[in-house]
């Protein structure tokens, strides 16, 4: 019997079974569908977030202390450790072409004359270079010492009338202290710019840790108390200051520092951490004073940080993946009972073909067709639900869409693949129906 | 004009092995000229299923020969028997057994299908057939848009569509009422003068007397052979008896 006659015959019973048939396929297409949506969102999220790593930001080596046994990603278990003092001596190394600290300061509030959002993300505090000039739309980098700013699209078109540059905006701290700031540039883009921040789209204002943090880690300036200026970025250090005109008693310990290497290559690179390394763990630093066994420094660049975002993703791709393979093992088994069950109610019409002359072969063939044609609709059917949950997914937390067409390919061969494993046995079964037997069934 | 045989049984023996060994048929001899029309009769138990079974090539004798369309059963593997089957044997059942669903014209072109028969050819044949046995408006049917009657010619069509050597009927109007019943088996005449061989299990006595002779079984042996007039054939290990025939050709 040619298989396209199998293949008429097969799809006979399927009709003829039009529930059965249709509970069965739903096995392999919510496995496939799972399979598929998840590997696209993996994929769509890796790409969105290799694709935000701009060339410049290879040369920056993010640092922070924690102790060595953290896992983790940036910033897991940071304590503040660096001061002013650190940064500058890092910067003067040799290997060292800049390096600052990195914090947020909480806000509550961003006021354009008589307009106020809510803004809870806070203000970023860094170095002038944290900002590369070609990531700016427009206007220019902020100054350190100045009272000055740069938005992020995102943050800058939050109000009615958007923020250009030489606005001056009122930032409520969190607490309720006020202070003051001029938009001195606007970024290109409205995701993070280094792992620190994280890779999402959300407004965001770039400040100069000098003199925002410097002020709200001594206390000064913004006028509330030390217990105002909330969170884990609040600095607790002791040590001379340094800041600019602030001329306060205490100074500012960064919980994150960045240091850039002199250039993209990784061996300046490793040449930067490791005298910025050196140079923090040796006696001159003010951050060695706070650093012993549980409290190391390490510096990484924001491939390396990916990559351990990247193995959590994975680890979790690959877990929900390993939770869809059983949804297709279990629609697997469904097919296989569905076609015992199937193999038993037809013993009768197995007896019929047999007795007409129908070979062991082709009674295998058609049942083994039968449960290939389940399996292949219902990888099918998966595949189109899974991309379209894939789609929404990544339409729902806005990332680009990325199809790994690999794995949908896999997806149909897994789904055949099901079919024949599923159906072997079964169709095996119904080929070796003795006939006279068979004839006999009631 | 020596008749060459359909089926020829030579000594043929079955035996059950389901605790005690049981003899379902012991030491059977029968020859089926072409073109003949026997009844096999015979209370239950007495070996007409097991000889059918025979007959049909659904199953091997533990001794003795099966011969079916010049081809020794027995020595035979289960993909040249079922081969054998498939061509040279047409079945007729009780219960019809049609594919149910399956239309009127496919059930009919079914055998040939697993012939490899091209499907056009197939069609063709199926419809003629069903047009022979006055089927022809209800081809597209299904089984259960069938009356019994109508089943049960569908599936003589089935079992005629190979031409094959013989065709079997194991109560072929067990299910039918009288009318019904009258109709098939004056069909069975029309088939059996047109040259087909038939061989018809019963165990009504008016469904055996449309046969040319009556083969009665008893615990597993032939008891004794009726002949009804129709013709001398030979039942024993000679089936030399003649008579002047058409074998095999189509002759209405």
């Amino acid at each position: 019997m040619n298989p396209l006659e199998s293949l008429r015959l097969s799809w006979r019973s399927i009709r003829g079974h039009k529930l059965r048939s249709a509970l069965t396929t739903l096995g392999i297409v919510i496995g496939i569908a799972a399979v598929i949506a998840f590997v696209t969102l993996g994929a769509s999220l890796q790409a969105g977030i290799i694709g935000d790593i701009s060339p410049d930001d290879q040369r920056n080596v993010y640092g922070w202390a924690a102790d060595p046994d953290t896992e983790g990603g940036p910033l897991a278990g940071a304590q503040p450790v660096f001061t002013q003092d650190d940064l500058e001596a890092v910067e003067g190394l040799e290997d060292v072409e800049a390096a600052y600290g990195y914090a947020t300061i909480q806000t509550q509030a961003i006021s354009n004359g008589n307009e106020t959002v809510a803004q809870g993300n806070g203000l970023i505090a860094s170095g002038p270079s944290y900002i590369r000039e070609d990531r700016l739309s427009a206007g220019s980098q902020f100054e350190m010492g100045e009272r000055e700013a740069v938005l992020n699209p995102a943050a800058a078109n939050q109000f009615d009338e958007n923020v250009t540059v030489g606005d001056e905006l009122t930032v409520t701290i969190l607490g309720g202290e006020r202070t003051t700031l001029e938009v001195v540039g606007i970024t290109d883009t409205s995701e993070g710019l280094s792992p620190f921040e994280g890779f999402e789209s959300s407004p965001r204002v770039y400040v100069p840790t000098d003199p925002y943090y410097a002020e709200q880690a001594s206390g000064l300036g913004i006028g509330g108390g030390e217990g105002g200026d909330g969170g884990s970025d609040g600095g607790d250090g002791s040590g001379e200051s340094t800041g600019e005109g602030d001329g306060s008693g205490d100074d500012a310990r960064f919980l994150a520092i960045i240091v850039e290497a002199e250039s993209t290559d990784q061996s300046d690179i490793d040449a930067a951490r490791e005298s910025a390394t050196a140079y923090l763990e040796s006696d001159d630093s003010d951050a060695s004073e706070l650093l012993d066994d549980d409290l190391a420094v390490t510096f990484q660049t924001s491939t390396e940080l990916l990559q351990q975002l990247q193995d959590i993703l994975d680890l979790l791709r690959n877990f929900i993946v390993g939770i869809a393979a059983i949804s297709l093992l279990v629609g697997s088994i469904g097919i296989a009972n569905i076609m015992l069950v199937s193999v038993t109610e037809r013993t009768r019409e197995i007896g019929i073909m047999k007795a007409v002359g129908a070979q062991n072969r082709d009674v295998l063939g058609l049942f083994l067709t039968e449960a290939v044609i389940l399996g292949v609709i219902g990888a099918i059917l998966g595949t189109g639900l899974g991309l379209l949950a894939g789609y929404l997914g990544a339409q729902y937390i806005e990332i680009p869409l990325v199809y790994p067409l690999e794995y949908v390919a896999l997806a149909v061969v897994v789904g055949v693949l099901v079919g024949i494993l599923a159906g072997l046995y079964p169709a095996w079964r119904a080929a070796r129906t003795d006939p006279i037997d068979a004839l006999r069934y009631e | 004009m020596a008749r060459e045989t359909a089926v020829r049984l030579s000594n043929v023996r079955k035996t059950y092995r389901i605790g005690e060994p049981v003899h379902a048929l012991d030491g059977v001899s029968l020859a089926v000229p072409q073109g003949s029309y026997t009844a096999i009769m015979g209370p239950s138990g007495s070996g007409k299923s097991t000889l059918m079974n025979l007959v049909g090539c659904l199953d091997t004798p533990t001794a003795g020969e099966v011969v079916v369309g010049g081809r020794e059963v027995g020595a035979l593997g289960d993909r040249e028997r079922t081969r054998l089957r498939g061509t040279e044997v047409g079945f007729v059942f009780q219960t019809f057994n049609l594919m149910p669903r399956l239309r009127a014209l496919e059930n009919v072109a079914l055998p040939q299908l697993f012939q490899g028969v091209d499907r056009t050819e197939r069609r063709e044949r199926a419809r003629d057939l069903l047009e022979r046995v006055g089927l022809g408006d209800r081809a597209d049917h299904l089984p259960n848009e069938l009356s019994g009657g109508q089943r049960q010619r569908v599936a003589l069509a089935r079992a005629l569509v190979n031409d094959p050597a013989i065709v079997l009927a194991d109560e072929p109007s067990g299910n039918l009422d009288t009318d019904t019943e009258a109709d098939i088996l004056d069909l069975f005449d029309e088939f059996h003068e047109g040259g087909t061989t038939m061989l018809v299990v019963t165990h009504e006595r008016h469904v055996a007397e449309r046969a040319d002779r009556i083969v009665h079984l008893l615990d597993g042996r032939i008891e004794r052979i009726e002949d009804l007039g129709g013709a001398a054939d030979g039942a024993t290990t000679d089936p030399t008896a003649s008579r002047t025939s058409e074998s095999g050709g189509d002759s209405e």
